[in-house]
């Protein structure tokens, strides 16, 4: 493969993280939309408070923030995802979402002696992995619950501002001019 | 930056009291092409429509970020898109019994079914019955072109003389040098972007500016190249270079939502049929076009058997109408015309219209998909975020199966559609187990350095493959349904195993780590490429159109449409549809004039 072009590294992470995040998590922060404390005591559209403030914990500890880029609790993915849920025609799916959560503070007591939210952050890991061990053949209820969450938690993060721009910095979307992106055939 | 903002002509008031010199039934590719054609020979041509008019720039909103949008993409509440698994396990029609208040086609199921919602036909309104079909049907101006696919290739006289090459089928009553100077005018028409190969099987077109190539691709080429076989950039019927004579298409800027969402452009440099050829036709001043009708019957004047017009419902009031024409031409789209052909029942034609030779709505074939694989293209984990999908697609291999060789297994060949590298949402993230901070590490080192490609695959013509009319069955305008009686066989079920087997040897060969394969063959119809229901050929006996697409029994009948073509090839028709098509009206207009249709 002597012949396939080198990659292009001349934009340095570093430089295109920085072009990026002022231009987006910026005005973001300071427009106060987005508040990086966990939600608590505050009910969702569908979800009750305590519900709500256990999915917000559980998608950031899917998708947490890191040194690279925040996390679906700054992406607001809670919010999404009750906010798809409160719109919902279809009580199959909502009271899935309904159990999944109980079963998730069903585990926590088992394991932990106490509720998801109540427990160490270990302990809440803990329980997470329980329900991920499942992941590629769930046959629990937290197990099931896993896939749905997870995948509703992703849906919710890369379609997000953050997502899309901090997170997988994607360049496209956008009016190319003079020269396109790529490699010519020939 | 001249983006074209052209606003469509104004909608003119329609006169059903004269008689036009032709009646177009369907405006996607094939009734554009018609439209187009024949105005610019001076003829008056009303079309009918049976959709909406849609104000399609605000149905597409190719820019907007998913997070600007409520439900990022997704349709309102209460809509569903049917599953590989409904297709499967039930039976159409699909949508019956279901709670849901809108029931779509799976491309509703696709990132962004919120921006097709009004395209794709409700499939509670429209049912159909017999064996399992996953059927697509857009009924608004231009059809299916509004969002199709963009590959646009030619056939060659491997397909046309496919029988000669193989004995199987019937050979077409054409050859490639008949149809070439109408592929020319088609690609110089509308524009087409791709790379000269000099393949004897896969012609080239009147290229304008090609797209590029991602890392990951050029890579698969240069291994391919190695071993004689082609992967090019996608040969997309898109302007990439801007048309001087289009006033309502702009050229391509690489924004890429075409390969995003569902398909459409909004600025449409990707060709679709209303900005491409009816806008056009219209500016002449010879063409009406009348939305939201439903047509149901071609009139057959009682003396001499001869077509006289279309009986039509308007889809919103469902009051009755007669359109009137001195020549009636089907472009509804292979299946929805075999439909109108055997709704067409009088006492000349007691089989349905143009049927003496029993063949309307058989020979029905398609293309077969579903196999396919993903690579892992390891020297791009963990490397910068680079601009790879700016573009109408990916790449193609071309076929090579049963060109020199003869495989022991099946006969004909297929191609494979494929593309790497970045994209707005990383697809492998359901792939990637676990959670938390290596999770999401590896999701985002892992962004663009997957390399994927399924196949598409000749599906063999046969008699016993078909529609009829449902005897009881009714859509909601009271017509009577199509039913389907239609399987793959064994052919395509060898050709679907070699697709897996050769797509694995191909990216290992290029050093590329299979991380995926498919096997599933998806349920039939699923290409959105059916063909074949109104053949053409030179024996009225097993044909049901000459080669100009003419009725057989009615001379003044034309189906312009897929119907017409005698066999799938693995290469996609639109392009080979507008060609036919092209050469069909050129015909007509040629034999008009002089008297003698």
């Amino acid at each position: 493969m002597t012949d396939a072009p080198k990659h292009p590294e001349s934009l340095s992470r570093r430089d295109m993280i920085a072009a990026t995040a002022a231009a987006l998590v910026t005005p973001l922060l300071q427009g106060g939309a987005v508040s990086l404390q966990p939600v608590a005591g505050v009910p969702g559209k569908f979800l009750t408070a305590a519900e709500y403030a256990l999915l917000d914990e559980l998608t950031e500890l899917i998708i947490p923030a890191d040194d690279h880029s925040p996390g679906a609790r700054a992406a607001a993915v809670a919010a999404y995802i009750d906010g798809r849920l409160a719109e919902s025609l279809e009580p199959d799916w909502q009271a899935k979402w309904r159990s999944g959560l109980q079963a998730v503070d069903g585990l926590s007591r088992e394991l932990n002696a106490k509720p998801f939210l109540e427990a160490t952050p270990d302990q809440r890991v803990a329980v997470l992995t329980r329900m991920a061990a499942g992941e590629a053949d769930p046959k629990t209820a937290p197990e099931r619950f896993f896939g749905e969450l997870k995948g509703w938690t992703a849906r919710g993060y890369y379609t997000s501002k953050i997502g899309i721009h901090l997170d997988q910095e994607y360049k496209g979307n956008v009016y190319q001019r003079g020269e396109f992106a790529g490699y010519d055939a020939k | 930056m001249t983006l074209v903002k052209v606003a469509p002509p104004i909608e003119q008031d329609v006169d059903l009291t004269q008689t036009y010199d032709a009646v177009i039934v369907g405006s996607g590719a094939a009734g554009g092409m018609a439209a187009h054609v024949l105005t610019s020979r001076g003829m008056k041509v009303l079309m009918l429509e049976a959709g909406k008019k849609l104000d399609i720039n605000q149905e597409l909103r190719s820019m907007q970020w998913p997070y600007d949008h409520p439900r990022r993409g997704d349709a309102p509440p209460g809509s569903h898109h049917l599953s590989f698994n409904e297709y499967t396990i039930r039976k159409p029609p699909y949508a019956k019994g279901a709670a849901f208040k809108h029931v779509y086609s799976y491309v509703g199921g696709w990132g962004g079914s919120d921006y097709v919602k009004n395209i794709l036909v409700d499939e509670k309104d429209h049912p159909y019955t017999g064996s399992n079909y996953a059927w697509v049907r857009a009924r608004c101006l231009g059809g299916k072109t509004n969002i199709w696919g963009r590959l646009a290739l030619r056939l060659s006289d491997y397909d046309f003389k496919a029988k000669t090459h193989d004995g199987y089928g019937e050979d077409w009553p054409i050859a490639y040098a008949d149809l070439e100077p109408y592929y020319d005018k088609v690609d110089l028409y509308l524009g087409i972007s791709g790379v000269k190969e000099n393949l004897p099987h896969l012609p080239d077109s009147q290229f304008q500016r090609p797209s590029k190539l991602n890392w990951g691709e050029v890579k698969l080429r240069e291994s391919l190249k190695k071993a004689g076989q082609v992967l090019t950039p996608y040969r997309a019927g898109v302007t990439t270079d801007g048309l001087k004579h289009n006033k309502y298409r702009s050229k391509c800027y690489g924004r890429g939502a075409c390969d995003r969402r569902p398909g459409g452009c909004d600025i449409h440099a990707v060709f679709d049929s209303p900005t491409g050829l009816i806008y056009p036709a219209m500016d002449t001043g010879h063409l009406t076009v009348r939305p939201n009708s439903t047509a149901h019957e071609v009139l057959v004047d009682k003396n001499t058997g001869r077509a006289r017009g279309v009986a039509f419902l308007d889809s919103v009031t469902r009051k009755s109408y007669e359109a009137k024409g001195k020549v009636v031409i089907l472009a509804a789209s292979t299946l929805e015309s075999a439909r109108l052909l055997l709704l067409s029942r009088s006492p000349q034609h007691p089989n349905g219209l143009g049927n003496s030779s029993g063949h309307v709505g058989h020979n029905f074939c398609e293309h077969v998909m579903g196999p396919g694989v993903t690579g892992l293209i390891k020297e791009l984990v963990g490397k910068p975020h680079t601009l790879d999908d700016g573009r109408p697609g990916g790449f193609y291999i071309p076929r090579f199966r049963n060109l020199k060789d003869r495989q022991p297994g099946f006969i004909r060949g297929y191609g494979y559609e494929g593309n790497s590298g970045h994209s707005m949402f990383p697809a492998h993230v359901m792939d990637t187990p676990g959670f938390g901070g290596q999770f999401k590490r590896s999701v985002r080192d892992h962004s663009g350095a997957f390399i994927s490609m399924g196949a598409f695959g000749e599906v063999l013509p046969r008699y016993e493959s078909y529609v009829d009319l449902d005897p009881e069955t009714k859509d909601a305008w009271g017509i009577p349904v199509l039913r389907f009686h239609y399987h793959f066989s064994d052919n395509e079920r060898k050709m679907a195993e070699d697709m897996v087997a050769t797509g694995r040897e191909m990216l290992e060969a290029a050093g590329i780590e299979v991380v995926g394969t498919d096997d599933k063959v998806l349920t039939e119809g699923w290409s959105i490429h059916e063909l074949g229901t109104a053949r053409m050929g030179n024996d009225p006996k097993t044909s049901v159109l000459n080669q100009f697409q003419q009725s057989h029994d009615v001379r003044n009948l034309f189906v312009v449409d897929g119907s017409s073509h005698v066999s799938a090839s693995c290469q996609n028709p639109t392009w080979t549809i507008m060609a036919l098509a092209w050469r069909s009206c050129d015909h007509l207009a040629d034999e008009f004039r002089k008297g003698n249709v």
